[in-house]
């Protein structure tokens, strides 16, 4: 830079004024390279680290809605930890989380290799897969909800005009098992076009050559799925299931929802007790507190996978 | 120290905010303003009846009446924001442990509590125990919702049955109703109405979830037990099971429906039926809510004013309020929320809307056995935190699902310890 000043100079150019000046302190790498990074940086330290830390120094704080507390040290974990209720919402977010992480990773291969085939309206139908995906959860959890209505099911009407079962069918959000899978099952329907579509996308990015050499060499249908779609699919695998690990583990809105972590908190997870206890319980301190498990459990499933993915 | 810098600060905040406003004022004197805080109203002619009656009276009294209102869940956030930045809106409209919570911010309102009760016949019970601190009336009872027995007297009459008096007749009436195909319904599960309701039992059976300290557990007793034994059989011979997957709208489903008998709720179902023009309308009648061996008792969602005592127009506020506690007005107000806001004096529920239909009639009176939640105790913060935890319908829960009466029970008593422990203010602060 200096070098160029110099030379402009030498060449018999003025030395530019003072918005010239501006402008080209404004160049320098180092300064135009943190200044475009400024506006995210910001972003991220007002909506993420900021409400961060004020969630630390809640859950270490005695505090509740409209009273200031005082630093308590770890009392609200210690609390939370006697707590059956909270026994019980980590039990209950690992069961929801590795079955409706499993479904998802599962059905959601299969869709995408349905959807890789050629058939009539393809872009139509794959584009229609994606909706579950776009619609807000708020909302066709709703329509879920109703179906599962103990007075007016959808599904247990369906089930006993079929002779799947037996009348009066179960009471879906009223038992602890039904429950826990009334809500895995709205899970899965909502997160597997996110599976299928970026699968799919993984499967397109698979070369052709690779099939037609395993199938010069006799392998089946299964055989070209295992040993060359599964081995190409996996990273592509490894990052949705990370990502998937994540949105499931914080989910909110489907419990919410269906059950409010009923019947008797067998539905509870992370997000629904903490709101349930910090927002609408006024207890922000221990709500707080709840919200954190969240963070060392994920951050475990982030160092895991994020090391497989670079191995690989 | 945290609190005493962030109140200066917010203070210096205002103060430079009304430097601004007052540099930015027209030529002309500014008209004293009167600010009220309130929810949006669940009926919305409501708000609108109070707007009116603002207006009306700003013009009389020559200032402005401005009233603000947000959703109910905000308002505990927003009396705490304008308690410690002692400036906001001179009336709010508070619920639950909010004037003891608030006990220093708010103004002493025993004047007007002494002229409106001699004026309308007195105040009822409850008013007292939801607003009357160690530091006298810091709210007034503004209204309340009745938590009457809703039921379906065709399905009554073809079983041959009175209404039930008590909890043990309802038992035994819901046995033979059941049997009918016409079960009877009250939610076990994360619902309000499933604490309500519970509540309401509980103290009919002469039990109590605290001691009136509001501190010490008093839930693991003998009545509790009679009243989860009764819940049990209840559940068994006179309910379906989806009681225990029922929201606040399932048991206005469930009546509806025609399938249900009774059920335990506000007189929405009926209302609902006859805006719908639903024929089940002329079948859906209301009755008090049942007694036990304690006497009757209620738990109804109970609503209160205060005035801060930081208002700089706290005469205005209560010359407002004793223009909207006019029968005239108060009258208007009732019939614009179409009988959904009680009022919690006994001449003011006097009113034609409740008089001309039979249907009606005995709601206010309702107000008799009301109490706010906690009961003995005074309402607190743990008190409502047991309701938003559901502790109590979820230990009946836990019965039914097979625990044992006692160790439930001792269950209830551990979440009860939970939430009553650490800083738990029954005392005013700021």
């Amino acid at each position: 830079m200096a070098v160029g000043q110099r030379a402009l100079e030498a060449a018999g150019f003025a030395r530019p004024g003072r918005l010239g000046r501006v402008r080209q302190w404004c160049e320098q790498e180092h300064v135009f390279g943190y200044g475009l990074i400024l506006p995210a940086l910001l972003l991220i330290v007002c909506l993420v680290a900021y409400p961060f830390g004020m969630a630390i120094y809640f859950s270490l704080s005695d505090y509740w809605v409209g009273s200031p507390g005082e630093f308590i040290g770890l009392e609200n974990f210690r609390q939370i930890f006697r707590n059956e209720v909270f026994h019980r919402t980590v039990y209950n977010s690992f069961v929801f989380t590795s079955i409706a992480v499993v479904l998802k990773a599962v059905l959601g291969v299969w869709l995408a290799m349905l959807l890789f085939r050629t058939f009539r309206f393809k872009r139509l139908i794959r584009g229609a897969v994606l909706l579950p995906w776009v619609i807000p959860t708020a909302l066709s959890t709703l329509a879920w909800w109703w179906m599962f209505d103990s007075l007016y099911s959808v599904v247990n009407w369906t089930g006993i005009r079929l002779g799947l079962i037996e009348a009066p069918g179960p009471n879906w959000l009223g038992m602890t098992s039904y429950a826990m899978a009334a809500v895995i099952a709205v899970n899965v329907w909502r997160g597997l076009p996110f599976f299928a579509i970026i699968v799919l996308a993984g499967l397109v990015s698979i070369p052709r050559e690779y099939y037609e050499a395993a199938e010069v060499d006799g392998a089946g249908s299964w055989a070209r799925f295992r040993h060359v779609t599964l081995p190409l699919l996996k990273p592509v695998l490894a990052v949705v299931i990370l990502f998937s690990t994540i949105f499931t583990f914080a989910d909110f809105n489907i419990v919410q929802v269906l059950t409010r972590g009923g019947p008797v908190n067998s539905t509870h997870l992370f997000a629904t007790l903490a709101y349930q206890t910090g927002l609408v319980g006024g207890n922000l301190g221990q709500g707080a507190a709840i919200s954190l498990f969240l963070f060392p459990m994920l951050a475990a499933v982030v160092f895991l996978q994020l090391r497989y993915i670079r191995r690989e | 120290m945290a609190s005493t810098s962030r109140r200066d600060f917010l203070r210096a905040a205002a103060g430079a905010a009304a430097g601004v406003a007052l540099a930015k004022a027209p030529a002309y004197a500014q008209k004293r303003e009167l600010t009220f805080l309130s929810w949006n109203h669940f009926v919305p002619a409501s708000d609108e009846e109070l707007r009116r009656q603002a207006e009306v009276f700003g013009k009389q009294a020559g200032v402005t009446v401005r009233v603000d209102t947000i959703a109910h869940l905000q308002l505990p956030a927003k009396w705490a924001a304008e308690a410690q930045s002692r400036s906001g809106h001179d009336i709010v409209h508070i619920t639950g442990a909010a004037p003891w919570l608030y006990e220093k911010s708010l103004l002493d309102v025993s004047d007007f509590i002494d002229e409106m009760g001699k004026k309308y016949g007195g105040w009822y019970p409850f008013s007292q125990e939801s607003a009357y601190t160690d530091a006298g009336w810091r709210g007034i009872p503004w209204f309340w919702i009745s938590f009457p027995a809703t039921y379906n007297e065709a399905h009554f009459r073809k079983a041959g049955l009175k209404t039930p008096k008590t909890w043990d007749e309802l038992l035994r009436h819901g046995t033979i109703l059941k049997k009918q195909g016409n079960p009877v319904g009250i939610p076990i599960s994360h619902c309000a109405d499933a604490n309500t309701t519970f509540w309401s039992v509980l103290w009919s059976y002469g039990g109590k979830v605290v001691e009136a300290d509001g501190k010490t557990p008093a839930i693991n007793a003998d009545q509790t037990a009679q009243v989860i034994e009764w819940y049990k059989e209840l559940y068994r011979d006179a309910m379906e099971p989806e009681v225990l997957s029922w929201d606040d709208a399932s048991n206005n489903r469930f009546i509806l429906s025609g399938k249900g008998s009774w059920i335990h709720n506000p007189i929405s179902p009926y209302n609902a039926a006859i805006a719908r023009k639903m024929p089940i309308a002329d079948d859906i009648n209301h009755h008090t809510s049942p007694a036990g061996p304690g006497g009757t008792h209620s738990a109804p969602p109970i609503q209160t004013l205060g005035i801060w005592n930081f208002s700089k127009h706290a005469d205005l506020a209560k010359e407002f309020l004793r223009f909207h506690f006019s029968k005239e007005n108060f009258d208007q107000w009732i019939m614009a929320s179409n009988a959904f806001n009680h009022p919690p004096l006994r001449d003011l529920a006097d009113h034609p809307i409740w008089a001309k239909n039979p249907k009606f009639a005995m709601l206010p009176g309702e107000a008799e056995f009301a109490h706010p939640r906690g009961w003995p105790a005074k309402p607190n913060a743990a008190v409502s935190l047991i309701d938003v935890n559901y502790i109590l319908p979820d230990m009946v829960a836990k019965a039914i699902a097979g625990m044992p009466t006692k160790r439930a029970m001792t269950w209830a008593e551990d979440q009860v310890k939970l939430a009553v422990q650490g800083k738990l203010e029954t005392k005013g602060k700021s």
